[in-house]
């Protein structure tokens, strides 16, 4: 969530970037590790940040920052826990990470999204703790083995004891050495990232109350807690007790923020202003998360720009008018659009060779088939698709009146029936599709709708497909046969039927199919099944 | 190790259903393990496999017999079995919910067509896998996936069908053959056996020992026939869908390419940087994870899997560290853990008591090279629990500047499958990119060139099979993998069935000049002959001849290589014609090959005679109604612009180069297209030099094109006629034609379609068909006691509604039960030939009453089997004493 | 300058206070009827006669219990030096009764200078901690077992507490449990056969009283004349702050911040965040200070929830409002999208968007807390069908909606009728 990051920041990154090129050259020759790791890389290392860099990179962070620098206060001196929040990609982590390498201090960082489990939590913060890297000599196995929060706590106790006697010896001399940046004060802060997750960790839940009591459970006065999450503290409550944390909130960024952010680091300054009075104010009304806007922004400014033959000059008026009326239907479909990728690459980035398979589709002999559903699925599978979505949408009541002996053929009785169906019971059934969505069917009914299906087109399939006067043995005389109920499985694997799983052999798996009604059509159409005529009109 | 495989499997089978368990336990495997199948051996087996720590079964385990089924029988036949208990004790845990392994298992199997068909066997004799995991792609007979309950009786001739080509040859050997009799399946694989088996009896019965090795040679030959002829075919095939996907590959590679570029313009870390467990401060739009979903357009994944590896393959010879996961990584059941593991796993060396990422990324800095990006791909988008990859796909876009991920993501069905799989947070996390592998028909029409048309091995098929196996394919089984595995059963049950098949291996080596040697395959020369003239073929074009010598045999069969080839040539050149409009060349192939079609019945059996002309337009006239491929290629060619014509022509060239008289003709075609082509070279010649010359020049060359191109036409529209009409002769009309052609549909069907739970249903009431038992058969609607439990059971259960109560069903079933002791004279002498399971257990203690006790554990067992073959459903918590019947009426 | 040093030496100084709860509660220890004094009297009863205790500490959060407790055992742990061997348990940690046995003996083996051995069963633990006990009781050492969240160990089978109190029955050994819990009730969770064992003796942590809390203030935040700071910016700091805390501003912030909860621990909190934002140019405490420390906890979060939502997802919250005004009992993502599209068939509002970005705002709800899933049933099932309930109150909407800039008109009609 690092967008505020500033020219200067820019321009030390990439020395950074050659200066790791060089690095890997060392590390090259070297297979060992580049140093023997020492206190200090607890920092945050690289170049100091001077308050002003900090201040300037992150415009629309400037209270937070504030807030932060108190909190932590002047170096070496203890601090109560905090409570970071503030929404997805508002510049949490980056802020407090650049404030601490402004600050210098010594901080242990774990984020609760890398690790995904308490054993690993504990194991990356104790890693970390003693200087230990897991790499190939080590087979990349961690310094202790450590799962039980008790065992956590002991080990914790020791370590940060380590950490802090030689934290505070290297404060001593600290005139000695100038030549290597040792961070200040003899405080060790231990920052959790991504708190939220950890409500989903364990339904014990009996992790988080530890973590929000890990101050008090260690008694250690050299030793200060960050929480970083996305979710406000209220959301806790239930496991904090009344300990809260001291909070400090990053809302999320107003437009003027937006517009601020959006336009740094951007070659013609006054032509993407130009473009963010047209765009931004539209999509902040749907969204106003950074990472989002500036994705959609990076692809439609370059739509923006597509008539301008340099973009490095000034816009005047008629230009701007030109531009924008160049551009206006694209603004509608990308509000309406959250997938970034294809669409892309639909629009001409493709080769040549995707085009020519799309024609080759098209022409295809059984064509219907691919340029509407646009991959292939055996016909058996189809009419077992058709066969679970007529299941799932119509209600088991009316598979009689639909697939009577005659299969459904005479539409006049069925279709009274199901109007009158329909009729007495239109808003609840139409509630209930709303609620429960498609309803689950047992195995048996859809076999039985499938056989149903398939004896009445099984006649027409024979002369359409054999031309040539064969009667096919086994290829469609008999449509249920065990491949089918394979041919099940593949459609569970596609997502279009979803099973609630239990036990194969009590029978009583139920199937859900999740398709669109348009879809289903699109599929029934590929065979030439007349699939309205078998749904309950509601 | 095997005799307890062996066991289990028996057992396995008994647990499955009776008539099975006979049929089984008579095989010469069991025979041979001495010691009697104990319950414990057999229970150990799949318990073991449970355990997860079980090593993978090696692709290697189980396909060693079918290679090395050549020797004397009952080892292999043993070794089969083991094969099958190996797999089918994995296949009890892939119904424990263990997929993974056995989705592992499968995506090691997709080479070899035997063990899925064992993995489909074990997977039933749990009976019904469920729709759980896709046995689709095994094999045909994997079809057995019969959700609840699978006739394991239908499985049981499933796996004979699909082994039958393996186990029969040495089987013939063996002696014990006529034991192994029961159960259609394996009564199929005694008619069989007789007919290869009858062989040695009708020449020379007076030294068994001679025949035995004679037999056993002739059997390994013929196996080594079959190899040589199926790796040709199979080699081409799996080359000619690799080339095919090359170009996609190498755009694949350069997008990684690219994308990689741009990951490292946002900053390489050092690796002090990359170690740290805090992010690197960057821009936003640099979290994106760079995403290529592949559009394999095709439900089934089965023919992907191999194109996924030869990805893989591809780019890791490109450089990039590759790793491959699959849905199976992303189960819900244990979270993103696993998927992480799984690839460490495959980058990292030693074993990872925890995985998390961080470990990638020093490892990444680890390597010698840090100038090649991480390929993850992922098989199979869709069938990924969507929380975990969303989590998955979280995690690697903090860490993508610190190791450059680039995923690869399989999309089976459309671009909007990840739109409704991963929540909206985590979809835009992907820069995605969309690449489209080639549509199934396309590969469909390659692997169908390279099988029948451009192979050099002369095996073909007959018109009834290439329709079924089209019918197939289109209804069923849509997937090329299963194609290639029914080509492959019909090759193997081809050879396994027809004794002068290694006629084919000598077109092989095609030594025109001299007659087959039939001794090398262990077959004496007057055998041969014989066998040759029996073929009804012959019989009925060449009856004149009584007697065929050598010669008359050998150029029978050079004349029948020359028809086939410049068939094979003809139909090339007519796809050659049509495939712009997109035509299966299989339904192509079909009409070409029908003999009663109007292509065929033109050539009175195999005695070519040229048709006239009148009937020959009046037949294309009534093809034009129904309107056939063939005559749309005709139309076409007549009705074609110059240019493509010519490019037709040249196409044409290369096709007809090996049969001289027809290459003249194209040859002198193309010349006057050519002519008439060149205003189009004169152009291209203006092109370079001045261009004010170019109108006139154009049109002098129109009206010289309109001139001759009419000449050019008619020839271009005789020679096909021509073409169509000498040498479009199926394959069938020709004299011994049975050497090169399969013609057994239903064959082929049993061993591809599995039956439904129907086919136990008409077992366990014609169970006496299985165990040849005399009372049985001519029992009414009587039950007697000597029929099998389950048989018995299920008769009584007929009686009952859709629910059974279980008390009743007891009682009627203890009085049959107890009704034997008026019979058990009969029973007992009965019991002799044939000893059925309950009947066994009489002979020992047979005048004392069956106690309660083994009544109630008969009882109890026999429930189990009906419920295994799902037939009955065990009751639930409502109605406690009730069983409910789930398939009625057979 | 100087001034700067010094009120960063100032403020490290009350930091550092702040945030060491025995120097807070020494202030309290003095009077005879405090805890601190019942407590010691008990404890140290206990040491000298060899009379085994067994006692609660009860109180809510942060009333200074272990603080107490601490400072105790710190004192007694001077007066009787190793006549006592203190062995710390948390609910928190050890609620299983295993390993907490072995917390035990690790402790014990750590105090006593024994090898402790990981592989040690229950039953050798246990075994072990009887042992110990009596050895101890014969060498006149009482063991003091402090277990905090008290009511932890009472879930399950007690059996720590069980063979810890029943080990006190016994003559020989000499030992004093002491329970720290927040619930009030703490000993009405034992089993009975713990319970009869249980000496029902509990101190209770009150709230303090206005003066005691001036007295902390004072205690805490005046800077002492002996120390490295200077005598003159000390005088000058306190008479500021002295000011300040007489300011009856002051006070009204410090009743309404008390007001939600009044522990010290509270107190402190407040105290921190206020004396952190001293400004160290100025290097003097000034009301300022207090204020932005009150603003820093005067926090609504579902407030700012709804000010960070954008437009969209605030049409979406104003949807589900609707749909609950109408008494539907429960609404999913479809149901929702029903009724947003009926507004805008409605009134033709400017912004009606795709299905697929209304979802992706839907699922942005669930990810503020705004709204989550009403049960977990139906996983499989996606997002759309799972029925959702709102968590907040259509009071706070309307706030909400109120204190939202540019936020269009339509929608606080749409909510109120």
């Amino acid at each position: 969530m690092g967008k505020e990051e500033s020219p200067q920041a820019a321009r030390r990154t990439t020395r950074a970037s050659c200066a790791a090129a060089s690095n890997g050259e060392v590390g090259r020759s070297t297979i060992t590790p580049l140093h023997n790791p020492t206190v200090s890389d607890l920092a945050f290392g690289g170049e100091p940040l001077s308050s002003e860099d900090l201040r300037s990179s992150f415009p629309a962070r400037r209270p937070q920052i504030l807030e932060l620098v108190h909190l932590l206060g002047p170096h070496s001196s203890p601090m109560l826990p905090l409570f970071v929040y503030g929404g997805a990609s508002t510049g949490k982590t980056t802020v407090i990470l650049q404030v601490f390498r402004h600050l210098n201090r010594p901080f242990v960082y774990a984020s609760c999204r890398t690790c995904y489990s308490p054993r690993i939590l504990f194991e990356s913060i104790l890693n970390q703790l003693l200087l230990h890297r897991k790499n190939e000599a080590n087979g990349y196995s961690s310094a202790k083995r450590c799962e039980k929060p008790s065992d956590f706590v002991n080990f914790l106790r020791e370590d940060v004891g380590k950490v802090v006697d030689s934290l505070k010896d290297h404060s001593g001399k600290r005139k000695s050495n100038k030549s290597r940046r040792w961070p200040k004060g003899d405080i060790l802060y231990l920052i959790i990232d991504n708190l939220e997750l950890v409500r989903e960790w364990d339904k014990s839940s009996s992790l988080l109350p530890f973590l929000f009591n890990l101050y008090d459970i260690l008694k250690l006065p050299n030793f200060a807690l960050i929480f970083v999450s996305s979710s406000s503290p209220d959301t806790y409550y239930s496991s904090m007790g009344y300990i809260e944390p001291i909070p400090v909130f990053f809302p999320e960024y107003t437009e003027e923020d937006l517009r601020q952010l959006l336009i740094r680091n951007q070659a013609n300054q006054k032509l993407y202003s130009c473009f963010l009075d047209i765009v931004l104010r539209p999509f902040s009304r749907v969204t106003r998360r950074l990472d989002e806007l500036s994705t959609v922004f990076s692809s439609l400014f370059q739509k923006y720009c597509e008539p301008l033959s340099d973009t490095s000059l000034f816009p005047n008026d008629e230009m701007k008018r030109r531009l924008f009326s160049h551009f206006r239907p694209y603004i509608s479909p990308a509000l309406n659009e959250i997938f970034w990728g294809p669409s892309q690459c639909l629009s001409g980035i493709e080769s040549g060779k995707v085009t020519r398979q799309r024609g080759s589709i098209r022409k295809h002999e059984d064509n219907e088939d691919f340029t509407e559903i646009g991959f292939h699925m055996s016909t058996a599978a189809k009419y077992l698709l058709i066969s679970a979505f007529l299941a799932s949408r119509n209600p088991a009541t009316l598979d009689a009146s639909l697939f009577d002996s005659t299969g459904g053929s005479d539409n006049r009785k069925r279709k009274r029936k199901a109007s009158e169906k329909s009729m007495e019971q239109k808003e609840t059934v139409e509630q209930e599709s709303l609620m429960k969505g498609p309803g689950t069917f047992p195995l048996e009914r859809l076999l039985a709708i499938f056989q149903c299906i398939t004896s009445v087109i099984d006649v027409s399939i024979d002369e359409e497909e054999h031309g040539d006067g064969f009667s096919t043995d086994g290829g469609n005389s008999s449509w249920l046969m065990s491949n089918v109920l394979s041919q099940l499985s593949s459609l569970c694997d596609a997502n279009f039927i979803a099973k609630g799983g239990s036990c194969p052999l009590e029978g009583s798996t139920r199937y859900r199919c999740t398709i669109s009604e348009d879809f289903a059509l699109k599929v029934a159409r590929s065979i030439k099944f007349a699939l309205p005529n078998y749904l309950c009109r509601r | 190790m095997l005799l307890s495989l062996v066991q289990s499997l028996c057992s396995s089978s008994l647990s499955s259903s009776s008539p099975t368990f006979k049929s089984k336990s008579a095989l010469p495997s069991s025979k041979h393990s001495e010691t009697p199948p104990s319950p414990s051996s057999s229970h150990k087996e799949p318990k073991t496999a449970v355990s997860p720590f079980q090593p993978r079964p090696h692709p290697e385990a189980i396909t060693l017999p079918f290679s090395r089924l050549t020797g004397s029988g009952s080892i292999e036949t043993r070794e089969v079995h083991s094969a099958v208990a190996f797999v089918s004790a994995r296949c009890e845990w892939l119904l424990d919910g263990k997929q993974n392994k056995g989705l592992k298992l499968k995506r090691k199997k997709t080479e070899s067509g035997l063990v899925p068909t064992h993995l489909a066997l074990g997977s039933c004799h749990r009976g019904g896998a469920t729709s759980g995991f896709t046995v689709s792609e095994f094999t045909p007979a994997g079809k057995l996936l019969v959700p609840s309950g699978s006739s394991s009786k239908g499985l049981h001739l499933h796996c004979c069908c699909c082994m039958e080509p393996f186990t029969i040859l040495h089987k013939a050997s063996s002696r014990k053959t006529d034991k192994i009799s029961t159960g259609t399946g394996k009564s199929r694989t005694t008619r069989r056996i007789d007919l290869t088996a009858s062989l040695p009896a009708s020449t020379d019965i007076s030294d068994v020992n001679a025949a035995e090795s004679n037999e056993r040679h002739y059997s390994n030959m013929r196996m080594e026939a079959f190899e040589a002829v199926w790796s040709i075919t199979e080699s081409s095939i799996k080359d000619v869908l690799r080339e095919a996907n090359a170009t996609i590959f190498s755009e694949i590679h350069e997008w990684v390419r690219d994308s990689f570029d741009t990951i490292v313009s946002f900053g390489v870390p050092n690796f002090h940087e990359a170690t740290q467990p805090f992010p690197v401060v960057k821009d936003a739009t640099s979290k994106k994870i760079f995403t290529g979903l592949v559009l394999t357009r095709n439900l089934e994944f089965v023919d992907d899997l191999m194109t996924f590896e030869d990805l893989k393959q591809h780019l890791k010879s490109q450089g990039c560290h590759v790793a491959n996961l699959s849905s199976v990584d992303f189960s819900s059941r244990n979270g993103v853990g696993t998927c992480l593991r799984s690839l460490l796993g495959q980058f990292l060396t030693g074993s990872l008591d925890t995985a998390d990422i961080s470990m990638l990324a020093t490892w990444y800095k680890e390597q010698q090279n840090n100038d090649n990006p991480v390929v993850i791909i992922i098989d199979d988008m869709e069938r990924c629990c969507a929380s975990i990859l969303s989590e998955f796909i979280h995690m690697l876009s903090e860490w993508v500047l610190k190791v450059p991920v680039i995923l690869i993501m399989g999309v089976a069905t459309t671009v909007d499958a990840p739109r409704n799989v991963l929540p909206s947070n985590a979809l835009h996390r992907l820069h995605a990119r969309k690449f489209t592998f080639q549509s199934l028909p396309e590969k469909m029409n390659y692997v169908v060139e390279t099988a029948f048309l451009k192979q050099s091995s002369e095996f073909t098929i007959s018109h009834k099979t290439a329709v079924f196996m089209r019918n197939y394919f289109a209804h069923h089984n849509g997937s090329v993998t299963s194609f290639i595995r029914a080509l492959k059963i019909a090759c193997a049950q081809h050879f396994s069935t027809q004794p002068l098949c290694f006629i084919l291996h000598w077109c092989l080596r095609d030594e025109d000049n001299e007659v087959p040697q039939s001794h090398t395959y262990g077959l004496s020369q007057e055998r041969m002959l014989k066998l040759a003239c029996d073929l009804p073929s012959w019989k009925s074009t060449s009856n004149q001849i009584t007697q065929l010598s050598g010669e008359t045999l050998l150029d029978g069969l050079t004349q029948l290589k020359k028809l086939h080839k410049t068939w094979r040539m003809v139909v090339l050149c007519l796809y050659e014609a049509i495939k712009g409009e997109n035509v299966q060349l299989l339904d192509l192939m079909c009409e070409a090959l029908d003999p009663k079609g109007p292509f065929g019945s033109q050539f009175d059996n195999g005695s070519r005679v040229l048709p006239r002309d009148n009937s020959m337009s009046q037949k294309s006239h009534s093809l034009e109604k129904n309107k056939s491929l063939i005559n749309r290629a005709i139309r076409r060619v007549k009705e074609l612009p110059a240019n493509q014509l010519l490019v037709l022509m040249k196409a044409w060239e290369k096709h007809t180069v090996d049969v001289p008289e027809l290459h003249s003709e194209v040859k002198a075609l193309v010349l006057s297209v050519l002519k008439l082509e060149e205003d189009g070279e004169s152009l291209n010649q203006n092109k370079v030099e001045m261009t004010n010359t170019r109108r006139q020049a154009l049109r002098g060359n129109l009206n010289a094109a309109d001139k001759n191109s009419r000449v050019a036409y008619e020839k271009a529209s005789n020679l096909v006629d021509s073409m169509v009409r000498k040498y479009v002769c199926p394959v069938e009309c020709v004299a011994l034609h049975e050497v090169l052609c399969f013609d057994s549909v239903d064959k082929l069907q049993a061993a591809l379609i599995g039956d439904t739970r129907r086919r136990i249903q008409i077992d366990l009431q014609e169970f006496h068909a299985i165990i040849r038992c005399s009372c049985c058969s001519k029992r009414g609607s009587t039950i007697l006691p000597s029929m099998p439990d389950s048989s018995i059971m299920y008769t009584l259960a007929q009686e009952h509604g859709d629910v059974v109560n279980v008390h009743d069903w007891y009682q009627s079933f203890k009085s049959v039960v107890l009704s034997t002791h008026m019979v058990s004279k009969r029973g007992k002498s009965r019991s002799k030939q044939h000893p059925p399971t309950p009947k066994k257990r009489k002979t020992t203690n047979e005048l004392s009453e069956p106690s309660e006790a083994s009544i109630q554990a008969r009882f109890c067992k026999a429930i189990v089997e009906l419920q295994v073959t799902g037939l009955v459903r065990m009751p639930n918590r409502r109605r406690p004493d009730y069983l409910q019947r789930l398939a009625f009426g057979s | 300058m100087a001034v700067q040093s010094h009120a960063r030496d100032a403020q490290n100084l009350l930091r550092s206070r702040l945030c060491n709860p025995s120097f807070v509660f020494k202030a309290l220890s003095g009077s005879p009827d405090s805890n601190y004094s019942k407590l010691k009297f008990i404890l140290s009863s206990s040491v000298t006669e060899a009379c085994n205790n067994s006692l609660l500490l009860l109180g809510p959060r942060g009333s200074g219990k272990t603080a107490v407790l601490e400072l105790v055992l710190n004192d007694l742990l001077e007066e009787y030096p190793d006549m006592i061997s203190v062995i710390r348990l948390n609910g928190l940690l050890h609620n299983d009764d295993n390993c907490a046995f072995k917390e035990i003996s690790r402790q014990l083996c750590m105090e006593h200078h024994l090898l402790f051995s990981k592989m040690a069963s229950f039953d050798d633990n246990s075994q072990f901690l009887i042992a110990m006990l009596r050895e101890c009781g014969l060498a006149h050492k009482t063991i003091v077992f402090v277990l905090e969240e008290f009511d932890l160990f009472a879930q399950g089978k007690q059996r720590l507490l069980y063979s810890l109190l029943d080990a006190m029955q016994s003559i020989t050994s000499q030992a004093a449990v002491i329970g720290i819990s927040c619930r009030l009730d703490a000993d009405q969770l034992l089993e009975k056969r713990v319970r009869s064992r249980f000496s029902h003796r509990k101190l209770l942590f009150l709230p303090p009283s206005t003066e005691i809390i001036e007295r902390l203030l004072q205690h805490i935040l005046l800077l002492p004349m002996d120390s490295t700071l200077p005598n003159d910016y000390a005088t000058q700091f306190n008479t500021k702050l002295e000011s300040v805390l007489a300011d009856e501003r002051f006070k009204e912030i410090l009743k309404n911040y008390l007001s939600s909860s009044s522990t010290i621990n509270h107190l402190l909190r407040f105290l921190f965040v206020a004396v952190s934002s001293i400004d160290v140019k100025s290097g003097y405490p000034s009301l300022d200070n207090f204020k932005t420390a009150l603003s820093s906890f005067r926090r609504q979060p579902k407030q700012e929830c709804i000010k960070d939502c954008s437009i969209l997802e605030l049409y979406i919250l104003t949807c589900i409002r609707r749909l609950e005004s109408k008494e539907q009992k429960s609404y999913n993502f479809n149901s929702v999208m029903k009724e947003y599209k009926s507004i805008h068939d409605q009134f033709q509002t400017s912004d009606d968007y795709a299905r697929n970005v209304c979802l992706r705002a839907f699922e942005r709800l669930l990810q503020r807390d705004l709204i989550c899933f009403s049960d977990n049933r139906g996983q499989g099932q996606s997002v759309e069908f799972r029925p959702v309930k709102c968590l907040i109150s259509h009071f706070e909407l309307q706030e909400g909606i109120k204190a939202y800039r540019s936020c269009p008109i339509i929608l606080t009609k749409l909510l109120d009728r």
